[in-house]
């Protein structure tokens, strides 16, 4: 009986110890828990309306996902000696591979996150304007031709 | 091919995602503090980025005390464990006087030659007496000694191979030995759990380096097909060479290599095959000649055959064995034989013995009764635990045996409740592990008899009280 609570899997081989965790059974359901959890959290803390709630967890997320997926670069372990450092997390992920089943998830989720939160406070300003510019910015950020460029150098290597 | 309950799989995620949380608030106001007092870096460059060590310094060191313990006795079946404290949450350890007396379950001892033994210790002291510790000097220089060819000639006859090379330290074997053999315009394609000394070497060869899913045949014969089709990355020339790295057992798993699978496939593509037995030289097979006899391989098929002498035989130092015109080109090119300091005479004298003693060339059946003994208590073991409900990975008659415990907040607290218990366990977790898959791993060792096992250590009634406050106290 105990055994068929077991999930078996298979994950591609990653030699990149910083982005194979993503590739295990279960990443997705975490992510999209942590999110409804935080919208609960947040509501509670601050007593606002859904709407409002769900603007705070999306722009949130934004900076979030931002720092750690498309700014932050290299990896938390030195046995790597460095051969990561010039590449964000983003850039990382599945090998460098895009349009991977990994990388459309994650691009799909700003984008609900986006119509949920929009929805939710009726498309006012100025909730409507700082979601569109969170959605615009990590959409972007995650498009394949986007892999490995540095806007006018900011975060280039030095 | 990794098998998790859901939950317990969410639960980690999440455990890790807090761990993470918190480290990075801690960085963020040790930054700002930091901005406020001055740097005395005088002009210099810091001497790694920020991020370079965040899991050591935010992770690991939180649970500091349960990895790296000192010991201060021989690793035997007891031995003594220094205690430790901190005044300061584990970010610095001091030493005490005290000692605790505890069960060895880590020390990789399998044969028992770790402590004083009636053939080996004899001749090892002889030998310091008339050797000295070190040779002082490399191989080429003055360093070989008749001990050396002696040495060499006993493990190429024990692994059953025409010739071998011996090195000092068994980590350098693989990481210096695999730049000589590679280079840019070959392609290596290692097991996805193989050792980080291999890695190393791989990467310190300039060769090109694929992997393929753990223990998995087919895949590899995806990944070789792959590859022979494409070629060279860009100029899409055909490789220069090919080799295939696995384990005999994995150190992590306590799974045997699917070898006969792999031989077959890498014949079939023409690859060169590299072994390496650090755990299961001495360990396993009929007589302790390692993977080969235990899987009924011919040693012919296998090209280079690699193994260390510090888990079987209670020494230092690893080998390589090959054909004779392999171990030639090694000795004029490989800089651990050039450059290094050779293996230490009594060192050498005690993996003789040690190999005498496994085959019965010192007139008694102690190396037979040896082999027998790690065999049954590796397989009562395993079913005991079993029994007990913890999830044991490995296969039969591997010496290595996992326990897992998923997440991260176990690994403190089995190491740290065992050790009050006097059991002294090797907890191992991420990175050296996926990151879901946190255990602690149990070696068992030749030198505790079955039956003593069975009725002291395991005790039906009073174990599982332990067990279940030791759940109690885990949840």
């Amino acid at each position: 009986m105990m055994a068929n609570l077991y999930v078996k899997a298979t994950p591609p081989a990653d030699l990149n110890r910083n982005t194979e965790w993503f590739t295990y059974p279960g990443v997705w359901t975490t992510y999209i828990l942590i999110l409804f959890f935080a919208w609960l959290i947040v509501l509670s803390v601050f007593g606002c309306s859904p709407g409002m709630a769900w603007t705070i967890v999306n722009l949130a997320h934004f900076l979030i996902t931002y720092h750690f997926f498309h700014w932050k670069k290299g990896t938390p372990f030195a046995e790597d000696q460095g051969i990561y450092n010039g590449l964000t997390w983003w850039e990382q992920i599945d090998n460098g591979q895009q349009l991977t089943r990994n990388r459309k998830f994650l691009t799909v989720v700003p984008v609900v996150l986006y119509l949920i939160a929009s929805h939710t406070t009726d498309y006012q300003h100025p909730m409507l304007f700082f979601n569109t510019l969170a959605v615009f910015v990590l959409v972007v950020a995650k498009f394949p031709n986007m892999h490995k460029v540095r806007i006018f150098g900011i975060n280039a290597d030095k | 091919m990794i098998s998790i309950p859901y939950l317990t799989a969410l639960t980690t995620y999440f455990s890790y995602g807090l761990l993470f949380v918190f480290g990075q608030i801690r960085d963020f106001f040790r930054k700002i503090i930091d901005w406020w007092s001055a740097n005395n870096l005088q002009g210099y460059a810091p001497i790694c980025l920020g991020l370079e060590d965040f899991y050591i310094r935010r992770l690991y060191l939180r649970i500091q005390d349960c990895f790296g313990r000192p010991i201060s006795s021989a690793p035997d079946a007891w031995f003594d464990v220094v205690e430790r404290f901190s005044n300061d949450s584990n970010k610095t350890l001091k030493r005490t006087n005290k000692v605790s007396r505890c069960l060895n379950l880590g020390s990789y001892n399998y044969l028992g030659f770790a402590a004083s033994d009636e053939y080996c210790t004899p001749r090892v002291i002889e030998s310091l007496k008339k050797y000295s510790p070190s040779t002082c000097s490399s191989r080429v220089d003055g360093g070989t000694l008749m001990v050396h060819n002696e040495l060499e000639e006993c493990v190429a006859r024990f692994v059953g191979k025409p010739a071998a090379i011996v090195f000092g330290m068994g980590y350098v074997t693989n990481s210096a030995i695999l730049p000589v053999l590679m280079r840019k315009g070959s392609l290596i394609i290692s097991d996805s759990l193989n050792h980080n000394s291999i890695v190393n070497g791989a990467r310190g060869s300039g060769a090109t380096i694929r992997v393929f899913q753990h223990n998995t045949p087919s895949h590899l014969e995806e990944v070789l097909r792959e590859q022979i089709a494409e070629g060279q990355p860009r100029t899409h020339r055909p490789w220069k060479k090919i080799m295939v790295i696995v384990e005999g057992i994995y150190s992590m798993e306590g799974e045997l290599c699917k070898f006969p699978e792999v031989i077959a496939i890498c014949k079939k593509y023409k690859a060169y095959i590299y072994l390496d037995e650090a755990h299961s030289i001495g360990a396993v097979g009929k007589t302790g000649r390692g993977v080969c006899e235990l899987l009924e391989v011919d040693t012919a098929d296998v090209d280079i055959m690699m193994g260390t002498f510090t888990k079987s035989f209670g020494s230092c130092g690893g080998y390589i064995a090959g054909s004779k015109e392999l171990i030639q080109y090694l000795k004029y090119t490989c800089p651990a034989h050039l450059y290094a300091t050779s293996i230490s005479p009594p060192a050498a004298e005690q993996i003789i013995s040690a190999i005498k003693v496994i085959l019965g060339e010192d007139g008694s059946s102690r190396g037979a009764q040896k082999l027998a003994r790690i065999r049954e208590n590796s397989n009562f073991f395993r079913s005991e635990l079993q029994k007990m409900g913890f999830e044991v990975l490995g296969d039969n008659d591997s010496p290595v045996m996992p326990i897992m415990l998923y997440n991260p907040a176990k690994i403190p607290a089995f190491s740290r409740e065992c050790l009050r218990q006097n059991v002294a366990v090797v907890t191992v977790a991420f990175p050296a592990t996926p990151l879901l898959l946190a255990r602690a791993r149990i070696c068992i060792s030749a030198s505790r008899v079955g039956d003593l096992v069975g009725i002291k250590y395991f005790p039906a009634e009073p174990r599982k009280q332990m067990e279940e406050e030791e759940r109690m106290k885990l949840e």
